[in-house]
């Protein structure tokens, strides 16, 4: 009887988590990936691709993401106004000067299934361009995750102790003219 | 009420074309527009439904197969393990569970599918230790992996 009873009991296994991620100094495709399976529910052992049973994400710092190699200024977003001659391009930093979320929100939906239920996914997507998030928002919050990239340290952030502990390859000569 | 077998009491009953389009269009009944009465149309619609059908019952265990594989992914990342590392190492364990069962326990068995997982996990580290050998580089050969452990 008490299997059959536990059987039943399916506490908050439906329940809507709300996962926050810091974008600071973050890939974007990363961030995006991290997002998309969440929003999907994939990462739940229930999943099924009907059953809606994806999470909220919360981005805060859009502003600050960072891309590696020459991203900024190669990478272009192309759109069409459906008007002849309405042939769009902007590259990465002039769509980014313009909106500081649409890198992100981009990337997430290009990584979301194509299907009817995408616009529905994008809705549980919620990006702050910087820290300041809404108190009602904040109320919902469970789970931070974890960056997927360590932000490197600043050589003006290591203290003087550190910077003299640390492993010196080679010791320059006295005359060495630094460049 | 509804009596299906009245219709086949009835000692003359009605022309066999009748019968012949009444037993097509039984199949349509649920389709969209006018393929549901009319004879012409509704032929080729059950035809392709049909055919559709049958091709679907091969789909389906491809498509169950991919669900299984995506909410074992999912409980396994749960406990730090991708699947493809779950799956080999349950295989070289010799845990004969098939990926419909261990979906299963997922959801309703957690604590099984834990204890599989830590099983698994278990037997990647000893073949981790394995690889490494006794933390000895051989001969010749200077390997960052041995000197980083």
């Amino acid at each position: 009887m008490s299997s059959f009873t536990k059987s039943a009991q399916q506490w908050a296994s439906f329940a809507r988590s709300w996962f926050l991620i810091d974008a600071r100094l973050q890939p974007p495709g990363k961030i995006a990936s991290m997002c998309s399976v969440r929003l999907q529910g994939k990462h739940k052992p229930i999943y099924h691709a009907l059953s809606d049973c994806g999470d909220h994400v919360v981005i805060f710092n859009t502003r600050h993401i960072a891309f590696s190699g020459n991203k900024w200024e190669q990478k272009v977003y192309s759109s069409h106004t459906g008007y002849p001659g309405g042939f769009k391009q902007v590259t990465a930093a002039q769509l980014h000067h313009k909106d500081p979320i649409a890198i992100i929100k981009l990337a997430v939906y290009g990584m979301l299934p194509k299907n009817l239920h995408r616009r529905t996914m994008m809705q549980r997507l919620h990006l702050f361009p910087d820290d300041v998030i809404p108190e009602d928002i904040l109320h919902n919050l469970t789970e931070e995750l974890p960056q997927p990239r360590v932000i490197p340290k600043k050589l003006n952030e290591y203290s003087q102790e550190e910077i003299d502990a640390f492993p010196v390859l080679w010791t320059p000569p006295k005359d060495y003219r630094m460049k | 009420m509804v009596f299906l077998t009245l219709s086949c009491w009835i000692r003359n009953r009605g022309p066999d074309r009748y019968w012949k389009v009444q037993e097509l269009l039984k199949n349509a009944r649920h389709f969209r527009g006018r393929k549901n009465r009319c004879y012409s149309l509704a032929v080729r619609a059950v035809r392709r439904a049909f055919v559709y059908s049958t091709k679907a019952r091969k789909a389906k265990r491809h498509c169950m197969r991919q669900l299984w594989i995506s909410r074992i992914a999912a409980a396994s990342r749960e406990h730090g393990m991708k699947y493809p590392a779950l799956i080999l190492n349950l295989v070289k364990t010799n845990v004969q569970v098939n990926r419909r069962i261990l979906s299963e326990l997922a959801i309703t068995e957690p604590r099984t599918f834990l204890s599989l997982a830590a099983l698994a996990k278990a037997r990647r580290e000893e073949g981790f230790r394995a690889a490494l050998g006794d933390g000895k580089e051989p001969p010749g050969v200077y390997s960052r992996i041995v000197q980083s452990h």
